[in-house]
């Protein structure tokens, strides 16, 4: 025993006791404990509101990680994401919509082309804006993702413009497929849906996490917390963070593909438009920078607070009858959104997640000292 | 660092010249191309229409650029001033068309109009300025993270307070009569109040400029720029002029958006985030923090928006995009911008 202690490195043992203690700690129960919720879900609610804000949340927690790899693991600020959102949505609304009557290899074909393309797009922006300061990153993503946005509308003979493009869905993902019940469940289009979303939402969140994880991982955080120390232990910045949003990029062009699968519809203004992308943004700020795991608080958050939020308008037209600017002021629910954006950022800059970690920590060193 | 090498040794200024007049023959001889394919007397008419529209480019980046170069702070909540300045501005001469001033009336009183509005506009926009500068962007400075994330958050109340007192709906603007219609001078048909937007865009590039170079607040903000520390240890309160400046780049964002909305007869909630993409757009191409580069880069846009609108008008809203990558490859730094 004595002797292997002395032949590792600090790092590796510490490694070596992450490694053995892998499935036994609280993290790794309540993750496996989420994950069964998830797929009890639809059993357990057999509301399509509820199984709708559920696969929402699924979708926008990988996006809202991805982006956390960017935002939060690098320190870049995107404005783009939620445009590799919509061209994810939009390559497999597309090439299901000009198939007529799409196979299963259509929707595979969207995926990979909205892999693609992002990948392409994302290597481009970095390219031009990277090289000089990472606040351009922030200007010159807003200005392409407005250029998208505009493009989703003025480019009608592809994208049909305003109207959207709806499409239907091959095989047993189409809405109208049923067949008879499982454990008392209707089986129809919907719940394979919700599985398919399911189990590659689970496996994308996996990719990030392992991702963040791994030496490429360690580095980004370097450069985030010093660029000067990391540039002179002979790291090629400008290649990691290319890296790092062409990643973050991809995977938010897949939870786009995912998004218009559940939706069947794209249009310009649900996934191309800024308040797709400043929806993203709260979400991560609510999660917690850097956390990752953030993504899925900030997630669950907003979608419910989306869902729910509109029914105060009903109450409101209710208790007070006549009264407009009441009724204007519930109405404008993106306004306590805005005030909530606010208050986190100057008061709760770490989000839920990085305040339970910060907790975690503390309560640790105290245990410690205790001792 | 190369400049003042080059004034130092005097032995280099004409190599240093030699490169600007080849700069300037070249966006002369770009200029002048599309006279190939445009007939000159719409070409002209081209001309007027794209100055006008680079000099309302200006007005709404140059409190951007301003705020970026002294501050450092990328102000995203820009476009919420610009947005509020057109909407009082809609207030305010609804208000005047009431005394008869507005869609009937004199010469006078059609500029005294605008004037009033501008001015109601810039005295809200600065406001709104100083309370947002004051409330929010004052605990943060330093951290750009922050700052942008909190003046998304800014905008998005401002955009959503406008929606609450005027309504979610398209508005029309009204044009003040003098202004309507048109000048035809030897066929070159010149809209009125293009000149009206030229006129006032080159006072304000005037005025800002004059400020900047002329005056001891102008010294003390450009050496602000140069070395903060220094000019707070030579006992200049920063913070007040940080403030003052924050207040003073929304303001140009208001007068800006009162100015866009008669432009353009029509405001809309939305609006703001609109233009705060052509004023980011045009603060890169200029140069982040340089006043005249962003003055340069809106005439660029302004200019080539209106020339290839008339050649390719599909390619027209692209046309910004395209200048900023073409800009971007050469200069990464922006026209006139640093490092």
């Amino acid at each position: 025993m004595d002797a292997s202690n002395q032949t590792l490195t600090p790092v590796e043992s510490q490694r070596l006791a992450f490694e053995r203690g892998r499935y036994t700690r609280p993290t790794f129960l309540v993750q496996l404990a989420l994950v069964a919720i998830l797929i009890a879900c639809p059993l357990m609610f057999q509301s399509f509101r509820v199984m709708d804000v559920v696969v929402k949340i699924m979708i926008f927690a990988v996006a809202v990680a991805s982006y956390d790899i960017i935002i939060g693991y690098t320190g870049i600020i995107s404005f783009a994401h939620g445009m590799f959102f919509g061209l994810g949505a939009y390559a497999v609304g597309l090439v299901a919509y000009y198939s007529g009557s799409p196979h299963y290899y259509h929707i595979l074909l969207g995926l990979l082309l909205a892999v693609a393309m992002a990948m392409v797009l994302a290597v481009v922006i970095a390219f031009f804006s990277l090289r000089v300061k990472a606040i351009f990153f922030a200007m010159m993503t807003l200005a392409v993702a407005e250029f998208a946005h505009i493009l989703g509308y003025q480019w009608s003979s592809l994208t049909m413009g305003e109207d959207g493009v709806s499409f239907k869905m091959p095989g047993i993902m189409n809405v109208n497929w049923a067949d008879g019940t499982i454990l008392g469940i209707p089986l129809n289009g919907r719940l394979v849906t919700y599985y398919v979303i399911l189990v590659i939402s689970v496996l994308l969140f996996i990719g990030i996490v392992r991702f963040v994880r791994s030496p490429v991982g360690r580095v980004l955080k370097s450069i985030r917390d010093n660029e000067q120390r990391a540039t002179a232990l002979g790291y090629r910045i400008f290649r990691y963070r290319m890296l790092s949003t062409v990643f973050g990029s991809t995977i938010a062009a897949i939870c786009g593909g995912l998004f218009a699968m559940w939706l069947n519809y794209v249009n310009p203004d649900t996934v191309l438009g800024i308040p797709l992308m400043l929806n993203i943004l709260l979400m991560v700020i609510v999660g917690g920078l850097g956390t990752i795991y953030g993504g899925i608080v900030g997630a669950a958050f907003i979608n419910i607070a989306e869902t729910w939020l509109p029914d105060l308008q009903k109450v409101a037209s209710k208790l007070f009858p006549g009264n407009e600017v009441m009724q204007r002021l519930t109405e404008r629910w993106v306004l306590y959104f805005g005030i909530l954006y606010v208050l986190v950022v100057l008061f709760f800059p770490k989000g839920v997640m990085g305040s339970l970690r910060d907790m975690a920590t503390r309560r640790k060193a105290q245990a410690m000292r205790r001792d | 660092m190369t400049s003042q090498t080059a004034s130092l040794a005097g032995g280099e200024k004409p190599a240093l010249d030699m490169k600007q007049v080849a700069f300037w023959v070249v966006a002369g001889g770009i200029w002048l191309l599309p006279l190939i394919w445009i007939d000159p007397t719409i070409y002209m008419v081209l001309t007027v229409a794209g100055v006008a529209m680079g000099m309302l480019l200006f007005l709404t980046a140059v409190g951007l650029t301003i705020i970026f170069g002294l501050m450092d702070v990328l102000n995203l909540a820009h476009g919420a001033f610009f947005a509020w300045g057109a909407y009082v501005g809609f207030t305010i001469l609804g208000a005047l068309n009431g005394l008869g001033w507005v869609e009937t009336g004199t010469l006078a009183q059609s500029i005294l109009s605008v004037a009033i509005s501008l001015a109601v506009a810039l005295v809200v926009g600065g406001l709104w300025g100083l309370v947002v500068e004051r409330l929010i962007i004052s605990k943060i400075y330093g951290d750009h993270l922050k700052q942008i994330l909190i003046t998304v958050g800014a905008s998005m109340i401002m955009a959503e307070i406008i929606k609450v007192i005027w309504g979610p709906n398209q508005e029309v603007m009204l044009v003040p009569a003098a202004f309507t219609g048109s000048y035809d001078i030897a066929d070159v048909v010149i809209n009125k109040f293009r000149v009206a937007a030229i006129v006032v865009g080159a006072a304000v590039y005037t005025g800002v400029m004059a400020v900047l170079l002329k005056t001891k607040l102008g010294i003390i903000i450009r050496a602000g720029v140069e070395n903060r520390e220094v000019v707070q240890a030579l006992g200049y309160n920063i913070t007040r002029i940080f403030t003052g400046v924050f207040a003073a780049g929304a303001a140009l964002a208001a007068v800006g958006g009162s100015m866009w909305g008669i432009f353009r007869e029509q405001i809309n909630p939305a609006m703001g985030e609109e233009n705060l993409i052509f004023a980011l757009i045009v603060v890169i191409i200029g140069g982040m923090g340089s006043v005249t580069g962003s003055f340069l880069s809106a005439m660029m846009v302004g200019l080539a928006f209106n020339y290839v609108a008339f050649l390719m008008p599909k390619l027209a809203l692209g046309v910004n995009i395209l200048i900023m990558a073409i800009i971007l490859l050469i200069r990464p730094w922006g026209l006139l911008g640093k490092e």
